[in-house]
């Protein structure tokens, strides 16, 4: 056939230029690597070293070894930021997943303007943080906001939104829910259309109802997608800012600090980089050590079962 | 085997669409609710950006605006000169697209075709990188900028952009690139291409929906960011949009009419992307995520 008779050809042209060779990968990968290595690795390595000295852009730099780590993990606004991020983290999160999961269940049906649910829902995943901060920042204004003013038409209390500490957590929780449940739909629809078909069609011949099928076919076979979607959420909650700074600057009294907002304001309100610094590691090593238990623990489990 | 199940199948259709009226009735509900809760938000902040400032602060709320008017746009633009911001976000936006993809295509080429070594050290680098918090780089970017006189410029956004959207944009592309069949390349390069014209006219072109995709999800994630441009800009040199936001907050209060205009402005290139390249978005968003 032809590809066989090509491929002597193929062969004699491959030892001149060499196509495949490692150098020719490194040259041409060696852009995008410096550029990471310069702009990434090099600042990230920097401020972890600097996370061990008392570091203020005042000049004198001593080294002071864990103790921005410690003043940080006993100190008193490090651990409500900590407990605000926790809370903050969980409560979004399975909201979340269990609407995005709902909805997208709802959406992969066949009604008409299905078509035109689906990408009204791709806006909110993209539009800037910032203004979904601003806008709901308006939302629950307790003079002018619309949410006081449609509680007030049916007679109900007005809820002081973000001047009340509880509250201002919560109105930062909804902000988020609103942005991102869409995106957990777009990740379980894609999940949910390329399921395989055989299995739901014998479970429905077999007179499964559509919550078995669901419970027991659906869910086991979309774990990969949910374990995805769960990783997505756990870093970039720990990674939320423009929200909550757009909301509340992380007040009233710190309670809508979450761990990047009180880095922020660490560094450049108290320009304290040291411990700003700090508590960005200690960000991220949470954001690994949740990770690795979300992926750990299954993996755990199955071990076991299988011995 | 097929008929089997078309026989099997065959009365459920009949018995579904009768019992299932009330069903589809409530489907219908449900997705009636969820499209007000996701629209409504937005719908409200377009019909404040076209209100009087009376009629935003009038108590009670009136739903429906008593007047439609450009003024907040006008005060946008004249009062809070918000051109200089546009620019800024537009030049910074475009300029790291175009650098992240001519970094980004060769690399994620590399790494899927030729046996480098350490391969697997950069895929794992890539993925931590996607996990690190945005603070943790802007905190030394703001020292190693501050010490190359680049703060307040927006080339400190730009490079900081690239940067930061590589490792996505190169795991995005890694995912089309295994999808095109080495054998093109092959009898392009049997015909005498070299490593380069292989990548720019047969790869390149091959994978231009994946291409697309990432350009359209490092342009809105660029052009949305607020972190990086808080702390690496201080003037109207070099801030962005989002930073422009925050600036009407004065001691006097919130204005609220012109931030809303200034809001929906920001917006509009996130409703052209997902008018125009609905596909693109999707494959964006949800590529890495169902491939695993």
């Amino acid at each position: 056939m032809a590809p066989a008779a090509q491929a002597p050809v193929l062969g004699r042209r491959r030892r001149s230029p060499l196509p495949y060779t490692w150098q020719r990968g490194y040259l041409l990968a060696s852009p995008a690597l410096l550029v990471m290595l310069a702009i990434l690795i090099y600042p990230l390595g920097y401020s972890f070293i600097m996370s061990f000295f008392r570091w203020d852009l005042s000049g004198s730099a001593p080294f002071i070894g864990t103790g921005n780590y410690t003043d940080e993990l006993f100190g008193r606004q490090f651990n409500q930021a900590l407990r605000n991020q926790t809370i903050f983290s969980v409560v979004s999160i399975t909201i979340e997943v269990v609407a995005g999961m709902a909805i997208a269940l709802l959406v992969n049906g066949k009604l008409r303007g299905m078509r035109l649910a689906r990408t009204l829902l791709l806006v909110p995943p993209m539009i800037a943080p910032a203004v979904v901060g601003l806008n709901f920042r308006w939302l629950f204004n307790t003079q002018y906001g619309l949410v006081d003013a449609l509680l007030r038409m049916f007679n109900l209390p007005d809820i002081p939104w973000l001047n009340h500490p509880a509250w201002a957590l919560v109105s930062v929780i909804i902000a988020d829910v609103w942005q991102n449940t869409p995106l957990m739909v777009l990740l379980f629809l894609a999940g949910l259309q390329s399921l395989p078909q055989e299995p739901l069609e014998a479970a429905t011949v077999d007179g499964a109802t559509p919550w078995q099928r669901f419970w027991h076919i659906v869910l086991p076979l979309m774990r990969p997608v949910i374990m995805i979607a769960l990783m997505l959420r756990i870093i970039d909650t720990f990674r939320t800012f423009d929200v909550v700074w757009l909301m509340t600057q992380g007040g009233p009294g710190g309670a809508t600090n979450l761990l990047t907002v009180y880095s922020y304001l660490l560094a450049f309100q108290a320009v304290d980089f040291g411990h700003a610094a700090a508590v960005s590691y200690i960000a991220l090593g949470m954001s690994l050590f949740v990770l690795g238990l979300l992926y750990g623990v299954p993996w755990l489990v199955a071990k076991r079962r299988a011995i | 085997m097929t008929e089997a199940v078309i026989v099997g199948a065959r009365p459920m259709p009949k018995r579904r669409r009768r019992r299932l009226t009330a069903g589809i009735a409530s489907q219908y509900l449900a997705l009636v609710v969820t499209v007000a809760l996701t629209v409504f938000p937005l719908v409200w902040l377009f019909l404040t950006s076209i209100r009087s400032s009376a009629d935003i602060f009038s108590v009670p709320v009136h739903i429906i605006p008593e007047t439609a008017t450009l003024t907040q746009y006008v005060a946008v633009f004249a009062q809070y000169d918000t051109m200089g911001y546009v620019w800024n976000t537009v030049i910074v936006s475009v300029a790291t697209v175009i650098l992240v993809h001519l970094l980004a295509i060769p690399c994620a080429y590399a790494l899927s075709r030729f046996r480098i070594p350490g391969a697997m050290l950069i895929f794992g680098l890539l993925l931590i990188m996607r996990m690190i918090p945005v603070i943790a780089l802007a905190i030394p970017l703001f020292a190693v900028f501050a010490a190359l006189g680049l703060l307040d410029t927006v080339w400190a956004l730009i490079l900081s952009h690239t940067a930061a959207k590589l490792p996505v944009a190169i795991w995005l592309l890694l995912g089309f690139i295994q999808d095109v069949p080495k054998e093109i390349e092959e009898a392009a390069q049997s015909d005498g291409a070299g490593t380069v014209r292989t990548l720019v006219q047969i790869v390149a072109p091959l994978i231009a929906p994946g291409i697309g995709a990432s350009a359209v999800i490092t342009f809105l994630f660029t052009w949305n960011d607020l972190l990086l441009a808080l702390t690496l800009t201080s003037s109207k040199a070099a801030q962005t949009l989002p930073v422009g936001l925050t600036n009407f907050v004065s001691q006097y209060g919130i204005d609220w009419g012109a931030m809303s205009a200034a809001g929906v402005l920001m917006v509009i290139p996130t409703l052209v992307f997902v008018w125009f390249a609905q596909g693109l978005l999707v494959k964006g968003l949800t590529t890495g995520a169902v491939r695993g």
